[in-house]
C-alpha cells in the first residue's frame, strides 16, 4: 500500500481549488527570480564585455598636429620594432572621420561644418598577448614622447577602474538578490499559510482518521515544488523575452563596438535560477506547514 | 479492550476528570452520560488521544495512551472510528471521498477504497449517494456518512460524541440503529450523550459522570 498516489492527487486538486492563491505564490517566485535573473544577465554581459576589452587592450597615441607625415611614419616604424608590440596601425584623420561617420548617423554633417583638424591622426598600438599588460604598457612609455604625441590613451587604466566599479555593483547585486529572495520567501510562506488555513478543518479531519504528519504535510510540499518549478520556468521565459528585446534595443551600442554581442545566461546559471525557484517554493511550503503544525491544537 | 485506572485530567489547576476507573470489554456498547461540564467530551478526547491523562493509566488494546509518542497517534486512530455531533465532513468532497479518506491515509489502492466505500454506504443506507456533496444531504444522512467514514476501515472501537445531538427524533433513532448494528458485528461502541430517551430506547451500560467524577457504571 502506498500513500504517494493519494498525496499527488490531493496536491493537484488543491492546486486547482486554490487557483488564485497558487497563482499568487507562483507569480511572486517568478517576479523574484526574474529580478534576480535580470541582475545576473547584466552582470554576465558586463563581465563578458570587460573580458573582451581586457583581451583587446591597445594604446591610442594621438600625434601633435604640426608633425610631418614622414616623421609620423618614422615614429610608427620605430615603435613597431619594440618586442612588446604586436602591431601598429597608423590612423589618418580621414580614416578616423570615416570610421565615426559610418557608425553615428548625422556626424558627417557636423565634421563638414567643423572642417579639418578636428580628429588628430593617431597610432593604434596593439600589444603582444601577455599576463602582465601593465608592465608592457610601462615599457612602451619612453617611446611616446610629449613633443611627438599630444595625448596617449593607455586603455588599461579605465578598465581597471571599471573592474573596481563592477565589484561594487556585484556586491550591491548580491545584497539586493538576498533581500528579494527573503521577501519572496516571506510572501510565499504567508500565501501558502493562507491555503493551509483555508483547509484547516480538512486537515483536522485527516488527523482524526489517522493521517500521519507526513501525509498531511506532503501535498503542500508537492505544491511548493510546483510553485517553484513553474515560477522558475516562467522567470526563464520572461528573461529570454527581455534578452531578445534588449538585444534589439541595444543594437546601436553593439554596432559601435563598445559592447560585444549580448549573450543569454549560460545553461548552468539558468538551471541555478530554476533550482532557486524550487528551493523557494519547497522552503516556503515547509516553513508554512511547520508554522501551522506548531500552532495546531 | 479499554481500561482506565485512576485517570485524572486537569487544565492548569482546573480538574476536568478526577480519579476515573472503569473497563470496557471487547464488543461492548456503553454510554458516557452526565450533565454539561461533567467531563464526557474530555473522556472521549482522552480515548482518541487528543488529550493525555494528567495522572493514572489509560490502556486501549494494551497500549498506554499516556505514554504513546505523538508520532504513534495515527496508528491508534487507524484502529478507531470517531463520530462527532457536527459530523466533521469536508464540504468540498463527495460522500464517497469523505468516507474513503480513512482508507486513503492508510495508502489503500483506489479500487479497494471504492469497493469498501460502496459496502459501508450500503450498511448505513446511503447506497447510490456516493457522488453527492454533504450539503445536499439531510442532517441524519450527513451523520450516517460520518458513521460510514468511522467504520470503513473496520475499527475495533467506535467513539461517538453526541452523535444524535443535531438530529430530530426519527433521524436520531436511525443513527442509533446503525451504531447498534455495528456493535453487533463485534465493534466496541462508546457513545457520549445526555439524551435519556435514547438510552432508554437502546438500553446498554451507562457510565454516568458528574463534575468530572464517575458517579456510576464503573466496574473497576
Amino acid at each position: 500500500m502506498s500513500v504517494a498516489p493519494h498525496i499527488v492527487r490531493r496536491a493537484v486538486r488543491s492546486l486547482w481549488e486554490n487557483l488564485y492563491l497558487n497563482a499568487v505564490s507562483t507569480g511572486v517566485i517568478s517576479a523574484a527570480l526574474l529580478l534576480m535573473g535580470m541582475s545576473l544577465w547584466v552582470q554576465h554581459n558586463i563581465n563578458s564585455a570587460v573580458a573582451s576589452w581586457s583581451r583587446d587592450v591597445h594604446v591610442s597615441a594621438y600625434f601633435q598636429p604640426d608633425l610631418a607625415e614622414a616623421d609620423r611614419e618614422a615614429i610608427r616604424d620605430r615603435i613597431a620594432r619594440d618586442p612588446n608590440v604586436e602591431r601598429v596601425r597608423y590612423v589618418t584623420e580621414e580614416e578616423a572621420r570615416t570610421w565615426l561617420t559610418e557608425r553615428v548617423d548625422g556626424l558627417g554633417d557636423v565634421f563638414d561644418e567643423l572642417g579639418p583638424g578636428v580628429l588628430p591622426a593617431s597610432l593604434e598600438i596593439t600589444l603582444v598577448d601577455s599576463d602582465d599588460l601593465d608592465a608592457q604598457v610601462d615599457a612602451l612609455a619612453p617611446w611616446l614622447r610629449d613633443d611627438e604625441f599630444a595625448e596617449v590613451d593607455y586603455g588599461r587604466e579605465w578598465i581597471g577602474r571599471f573592474e573596481t566599479f563592477l565589484e561594487v555593483v556585484k556586491g550591491l547585486g548580491a545584497t539586493m538578490g538576498t533581500l528579494i529572495l527573503v521577501s519572496a520567501l516571506f510572501l510565499v510562506t504567508n500565501t501558502v499559510y493562507l491555503v493551509i488555513y483555508n483547509r484547516r478543518d480538512e486537515l483536522e479531519i485527516q488527523k482524526l482518521v489517522g493521517a500521519t504528519t507526513g501525509y498531511i504535510v506532503a501535498p503542500f510540499i508537492v505544491e511548493g515544488f510546483v510553485h517553484g518549478l513553474v515560477g522558475g520556468l516562467v522567470a526563464v521565459v520572461g528573461l529570454w523575452g527581455a534578452h531578445s528585446v534588449l538585444s534589439g534595443q541595444l543594437e546601436s551600442v553593439l554596432m559601435l563596438g563598445l559592447v560585444p554581442e549580448l549573450t543569454f545566461l549560460p545553461l548552468g546559471w539558468v538551471a541555478g535560477l530554476v533550482f532557486t525557484g524550487l528551493v523557494l517554493g519547497v522552503g516556503a511550503a515547509t516553513v508554512a506547514v511547520s508554522r501551522f503544525i506548531a500552532s495546531a491544537p | 479492550m479499554i481500561r482506565l485506572y485512576r485517570v485524572s485530567k486537569s487544565y492548569r489547576d482546573v480538574a476536568a476528570l478526577q480519579d476515573i476507573t472503569f473497563n470496557v470489554g471487547k464488543g461492548e456498547f456503553c454510554y458516557i452520560t452526565g450533565p454539561s461540564g461533567a467531563g464526557k467530551t474530555t473522556m472521549l478526547k482522552l480515548l482518541y488521544g487528543a488529550e493525555r491523562p494528567s495522572t493514572g493509566k489509560l490502556l486501549i488494546n494494551g497500549t498506554d495512551i499516556g505514554k504513546l509518542p505523538k508520532h504513534d497517534l495515527p496508528r491508534l486512530r487507524r484502529n478507531m472510528g470517531i463520530v462527532f455531533q457536527d459530523f466533521k465532513l469536508i464540504p468540498s468532497r463527495t460522500v464517497s471521498e469523505n468516507v474513503g479518506l480513512a482508507l486513503e491515509v492508510l495508502g489503500a489502492p483506489r479500487e479497494r477504497i471504492q469497493r469498501q466505500v460502496r459496502a459501508v454506504l450500503n450498511i448505513v443506507g446511503l447506497r447510490g449517494r456516493g457522488n453527492t456533496l454533504p450539503h445536499r444531504l439531510s442532517g441524519g444522512e450527513q451523520q450516517r456518512v460520518a458513521v460510514a467514514r468511522a467504520i470503513v476501515n473496520d475499527p475495533s472501537v467506535l467513539l461517538a460524541d453526541e452523535p444524535t445531538g443535531n438530529l430530530d427524533g426519527a433521524m436520531a433513532i436511525e443513527v442509533m440503529e446503525i451504531l447498534q448494528a455495528i456493535n453487533l458485528r463485534g465493534t466496541t461502541v462508546m457513545v457520549a450523550t445526555h439524551d435519556t430517551g435514547l438510552m432508554q430506547r437502546f438500553p446498554y451500560r451507562v457510565l454516568r459522570f458528574r463534575a468530572g467524577r464517575l458517579e456510576s457504571g464503573g466496574n473497576g
